[in-house]
């Protein structure tokens, strides 16, 4: 029996049901401040406008008394006028060029990071000279970018460029499938067992990212029985990397022949590591008198890496191959995520199995990081002989002389044995047989706009996540610094789908005979999507704003700059080993 | 009837504090820590160290919890630490989806839930019963996400290039753009509840394409929601078809269904007026539970699907230790999942009258 008179209240508190969650959902009024700090900097004007150049900081840092709490390589960042910027170092870095073209170091407009960087808009709205300009970021679902009609360089091929993700790499291969209008062209991450179903598939085509990781086993030096370096010798050719390539790692990855991947340009000279001999392995362990008898402890973690897809499976099978191989008992010990990183590198483990993935293509980014004189002490003590080959090597701008240099050193790791690099695990992407110009790069900056998608104007990506922001100076997330190359340049970029460093916003910049002064040359003509033009005090602020802590404008997503750290060495004004402004010792009034 | 009413939203308020207690806890128990998550692993000590002082994480877990009390008193649910949003205006673009998923596959659910479990009653015994059965049985057993994946794999490439295929995610074709409804009738300088009402609906991509005449919109929204829809709606229609059936079939058997019979009445008119009506009070209450069940479904759903709702949202921030999204989200689906039941409680006195509320 129904009452339609009783059915009325009954949608009435439907009704008023949803509306108190709408109303519940209300954000409150917004209470952000709305004066903003003044930067100092003069504000940018027309280029026949007279040009106030500035410099940061204002007066060069004291190289040889640096101030309290920097660690940083730059001394002072000059505009020596419009379209001219020198950076003053205070060390040499042959690989300054390479860290300028990464994603972090964008150039920012002066007038739209002083309009917003004080309330953080600028980390969802966006205003670069990129071939494409941000249209719309649908929170959760897609990134849309529009072709900007003002590009200096060559016009994209593709009007609209749809960004989309999937955390799951079976999604994005259906999506990548399906086809069908406003289907997706290309996916990134292909999974391991989906690389056959890929090249199986005529309409799909398959484009291996060139390995630039590496998975090592390190070995504590300075704990027995690995301080021993005849033992270490013998457990270089004692494992069979190349079964352990075959295995488990996806097509495109291989047995590492060196430390660092031979991508990268002067990686590998000298000789390559020894090929696996289990016979010989074993008789150099006995005439070492390696104790048999004992069980010895491996550490590694389970989190899953592109140098480590499947870290038991791969633990397991090192544990089988030192028994089988050398007859050494390991015990396999799995550390918590959250703390192996910082108990490996205070060298707290004898033995561990772990990897690296490049943040900027140059040898520095390896054999620095892991046996220079700031290396950590995940391998125990350090040897002097190739921190000082790695000296002459980080100051030689030279590629054949560095090649030189790096080979006697590639030399020295074997006969020291710190680790044994193991693999240099690949990885893919995936597009539709019809997008011309598709690539993989091998730092993950697939650049859109060289790419055409058949005869459609709209190229849609499926990459593995939403990027938590797009001012990328404060991202660290490979997914957000694709979206930020394809809206910001730098003074330098990759080539597409490469590693060698080519000019991008400067035509040039020019190295000093010491290599301590770079001198930059800007593209004239430049607008960003605004239509703001380019000069040399945009370039300034870009990186003030990053280098130093207590600047009123380094806000950012999080705050931290993290990649400004990590490539310059450290942050003014900021507390020890961060980038975050130093904190009062009392509490900061709310 | 009142009195009822606000003695049930009283209980909710010590439910409502267990369940954001028990939230703040758990999520401080998640093995990892925000700071690695956000600024990649090779973050040192030192930076994690003045990253969880600037975030508050350093102070003692108490005194972040009171913290967070006291925003919440005020309306402030926090700020998003991966995207630095604020928590409410992520709810704003979040909720709709996940509604209007849940609407969707309700009705899925109840309207071929309630159909097969009256056919079954009716037939009962027979091949169509046991067949109807079977799949029900098959429906409750499968896993959401095996269904989801199986769904996508046959609608969007088995049955690609045919009239039938379906988009395996997303909630629009890519090209396709939403005008907001406050942008179509005028109302952008509006605010206050209504424009929130009217934000929440414009969100709803069908309801969109509905209320401002754009089929095109509603169509292709409509597309993408079919497997989703199907996927969660599954197991609560095999569970509403199988209470149905049980419910009517006890209902069927009482003696005034005998005398209606005795009084000549077609066996179809039985089962209308005088089965079904009574049947129908275990299935709302089920129906009320299983909202519940889709707002946790969702999770999966939204996340194979990638629909931009609640659920999705939940997932990433779960994944990134991202506490105030996870707080926020979780008490809005408690206070839903509360709400709901309140209102079947309610139903219950429309649909029999022997019930009395207080």
């Amino acid at each position: 029996m129904t009452r339609p008179s009783a059915r009325m209240p009954r949608i009435a508190t439907l009704i008023a049901s949803l509306a108190l969650v709408g109303a519940a959902c209300t954000p409150a009024a917004s209470t952000a401040p709305t004066s903003g700090p003044t930067s100092g900097t003069p504000t940018q004007g027309a280029s026949s406008a007279p040009f106030d150049a500035t410099s940061y900081p204002t007066t060069a840092v004291d190289c040889a008394n640096m101030p309290a709490g920097y660690t940083g390589q730059i001394s002072q960042i000059v505009a020596v006028d419009r379209l001219t910027v020198e950076f003053h170092l205070c060390k040499a870095d042959v690989s300054f060029l390479s860290k300028l073209a990464f994603a972090s170091s964008s150039i920012q407009d002066t007038a739209w990071l002083q309009a917003h960087a004080p309330d953080k808009s600028y980390v969802r709205k966006t205003n670069g000279t990129g071939p494409y300009k941000l249209k719309e970021w649908v929170e959760g679902d897609h990134v849309t970018l529009e072709a900007n009609p003002n590009y200096w360089g060559e016009a994209p091929k593709a009007k609209t460029v749809v960004v989309k993700w999937a955390t799951e790499a079976a999604s994005r291969l259906q999506n990548l499938q399906a086809g069908g209008a406003g289907g997706v062209d290309g996916i990134d991450n292909v999974g391991t067992d989906d690389f056959a179903t890929v090249q199986a598939d005529s309409s799909l085509k398959l484009l291996p990212r060139e390995a630039l990781n590496i998975l090592y086993l390190g070995l504590n030096v300075d704990d027995a029985p690995w301080n021993n370096e005849k033992v270490r010798q013998a457990i270089a050719i004692g494992i069979d990397r190349a079964r352990i390539a075959d295995n488990f790692y996806p097509s495109g990855s291989e047995a590492a022949k060196y430390f660092t991947p031979c991508a990268i340009p002067a990686a590998c000279g000298g000789t390559a590591w020894p090929a696996f001999d289990a016979a010989k392995a074993k008789q150099m362990l006995t005439e070492a008198g390696f104790d048999f008898s004992k069980e010895y402890d491996f550490h590694y973690r389970t989190k899953v890496r592109s140098y480590l897809p499947s870290p038991t499976e791969v633990a397991t099978d090192i544990q089988a191959q030192f028994k089988d191989n050398m007859g050494i008992k390991l015990k396999l010990v799995v550390e918590k995520d959250d703390t192996f990183l910082t108990d490996s590198s205070n060298g707290k483990f004898p033995m561990i199995l772990l990897g690296w993935g490049a943040d900027y293509p140059d040898v520095t980014d390896f054999l620095d990081i892991f046996f220079g004189t700031g290396a950590d002490k995940a391998f125990g003590a350090h040897f002097k002989d190739i921190e000082d080959g790695l000296k002459q090597g980080a100051v030689n701008p030279d590629v054949a002389t560095r090649e030189g240099i790096y080979g006697k050193v590639n030399d020295l790791l074997i006969q020291h044995v710190p680790m044994v690099p193991l693999v240099h695990g690949g990885s893919a992407t995936a597009w539709k047989a019809d997008v011309e110009g598709a690539h993989s790069s091998p730092i993950g900056s697939e650049y859109f706009a060289v790419m055409k998608p058949g005869d459609r104007d709209q190229l849609v990506w499926m990459q593995n996540s939403e990027p938590s922001g797009l001012y990328c100076a404060d991202e660290t997330d490979g997914d957000a610094l694709r979206i930020c190359e394809q809206i910001f340049d730098a003074l330098y970029t990759y080539e597409v789908g490469g590693l060698k460093t080519v000019p991008a916003l400067a035509t040039a910049c020019d190295p000093s005979a010491d290599a301590k002064v770079y001198t930059c040359h800007l593209r004239d003509g430049v607008k960003f999507h605004d239509g703001s033009d380019l000069d040399a005090n945009d370039v300034v602020l870009s990186f003030a704003v990053q280098i130093d802590a207590g600047h009123p404008l380094h806000t950012g997503n999080a705050g931290s700059n993290w990649y400004n750290q990590y490539l310059f060495g450290g942050c003014l004004n900021a507390a020890p080993a961060t980038c975050s402004p130093i904190v009062p010792a009392s509490p900061a009034p709310s | 009837m009142t009195t009822y009413i606000v003695r049930r939203l009283l209980v909710t308020i010590p439910v409502l504090f267990g369940i954001i207690l028990v939230v703040f806890i758990v999520g401080r128990l998640l093995p990892g820590d925000p700071c690695h998550i956000l600024l990649g692993e090779r973050a040192t000590n030192a930076v994690c160290a003045e990253f969880n002082h600037k975030f508050g994480y350093d102070k003692p877990v108490l005194d972040q919890f009171g913290e967070y009390l006291t925003g919440l008193t005020h309306g402030d649910l926090g700020r998003s630490l991966r995207t630095n949003l604020p928590v409410g205006d992520l709810l704003i673009s979040r909720l709709p989806m996940t509604v209007e998923l849940s609407i969707y596959a309700l009705l899925f659910a109840t309207t071929v839930g309630i159909l097969a479990g009256v056919i079954s009653a009716y037939r009962r015994n027979s091949a169509i019963d046991v067949t109807t059965m079977a799949i029900a049985n098959l429906g409750v057993s499968i896993p959401v996400f095996v269904l989801g994946l199986l769904l996508a794999f046959f609608f969007a490439i088995t049955l690609k290039d045919t009239f039938f295929a379906l988009p395996p995610s997303g909630r629009l074709t890519s090209g396709l753009t939403i005008v907001p409804l406050a942008e179509r009738w005028g109302l952008q300088n509006t605010g206050g509840p209504i424009r929130a009402i009217v934000d929440f609906v414009s969100n709803m991509y069908t309801f969109n394409g509905l209320l401002s005449l754009q089929w095109n919109v509603l169509a292709d929204a409509l597309r993408h929601l079919i497997l989703p829809a199907v996927a969660l709606g599954t197991i609560p229609l095999a569970i509403i078809a199988r209470i149905t059936r049980s419910s009517l079939l006890e209902v069927l058997g009482l003696d005034y269904v005998r005398t209606a019979r005795a009084k000549g009445l077609a066996e179809p008119a039985v089962v209308r007026k005088h089965g079904l009506p009574n049947a129908m009070l275990p299935v709302v209450t089920i129906v009320g539970l299983q909202v519940g069940g889709l707002l946790a479904g969702a999770v999966l759903t939204e996340t194979i699907f990638n629909l931009a709702g609640v659920g999705r949202a939940l997932y990433d921030a779960i994944t990134s230790h991202d506490f105030a999204v996870i707080q926020g989200f979780v008490l809005v689906i408690a206070i839903g999942f509360l709400v709901v039941n309140l209102i079947v409680d309610i139903s219950y006195a429309f649909l029999d009258p022997r019930i009395r509320l207080s």
